[in-house]
């Protein structure tokens, strides 16, 4: 796939909102920028034809997420706000440099986007779940029937996951309370 | 030849830059709650590099019908489902943690905090 005006267009605008929640000082601006990422993102998971994810995304990443963090800052304060951007600290930049350069190295050895070929798109797994999961699972949305029948299991230990940092919060912020 | 690849690759690279930025800032910020926005930022990353891999030129979303064909791959979707839930998960504690640090310490700065520790 050739990139597309609005694709493009949504990369410089997650890329921008990452540099802003990165770059400015006062914290609620941060979250802010941070929300507004990940409303991007989701839009971006539509164009490369991802709804579920996008959906989940727009729910959860920019809806839950940013409640999350609000909930946080109201309970603490915001730093001294003498300037709207931090100053770059250029030991980190440089460490963060030399991994940026490592990883960057490593993508001439990824298939081209789009290719059909590619072992993900093209490989047996895929495959056997898009040409199965109706006639096995009776539900027509491939996602569907792979997160809730062949990985199910994985499902489960995802609200393992959940459940158990209901339980960790919980027992995090009651103990000023209790003690 | 490097034009080539930014055309062919571009989404690659964008998961290269938002992982320095997110790392950048976690090492960098002083403040806690920003440490956890710049551990979210890297985990998309990550996400995008997936759904990326995902993508097949001219499909469709995995819904299967008659003639709807060709799709892109329904795998990497799931995983990252999975993964959008457990990183809230994940932030929740740490915010979580964040507050009961401040409501010790009465302070959200680093290099503040290692000089209480010290003390």
């Amino acid at each position: 796939m050739t990139l597309t005006l609005i694709e493009a267009a949504l990369l410089v605008f997650v890329l921008g909102c990452a540099v802003g929640a990165a770059l400015l000082k006062d914290t609620l601006a941060a979250v802010m920028a941070f929300a507004a990422y990940s409303l991007g993102v989701s839009v971006l998971w539509l164009v490369l034809q991802a709804p579920d994810v996008g959906l989940t995304e727009a729910a959860v990443g920019a809806g839950i997420m940013t409640v999350l963090f609000l909930l946080a800052l109201s309970n603490t304060t915001s730093p001294d706000v003498d300037r709207l951007f931090e100053s770059v600290g250029w030991r980190s930049a440089a460490l963060v440099a030399g991994f940026v350069v490592l990883i960057g190295a490593t993508v001439p050895a990824l298939p081209t986007i789009g290719d059909p070929n590619s072992a993900v798109v093209g490989g047996e797994v895929s495959q056997y779940y898009l040409e199965n999961a109706y006639a096995q699972t009776e539900v027509k949305n491939a996602v569907t029937a792979v997160l809730a029948a062949y990985r199910g299991f994985d499902t489960l230990g995802e609200g393992v996951v959940v459940f158990s940092a209901v339980v960790v919060t919980l027992s995090v912020l009651r103990r000023e309370v209790v003690a | 030849m490097t034009l080539d690849l930014l055309t062919t690759h571009y989404n690659y690279y964008a998961v290269v830059l938002l992982l320095g930025i997110g790392l950048y800032t976690v090492i960098e910020s002083p403040n806690l709650v920003k440490k956890v926005i710049g551990m979210n930022v890297f985990q998309t990353g990550i996400f995008l590099f997936f759904i990326t891999l995902a993508y097949r030129s001219g499909g469709n979303p995995p819904v299967v019908t008659e003639g709807a064909g060709p799709y892109v791959s329904p795998l990497p979707h799931v995983l990252i489902l999975t993964a959008i839930v457990v990183g809230v998960s994940l932030t929740a504690v740490a915010l979580a943690l964040v507050v009961r640090v401040y409501s010790e310490y009465g302070t959200l700065d680093e290099h503040t905090l290692e000089e209480l520790y010290h003390d």
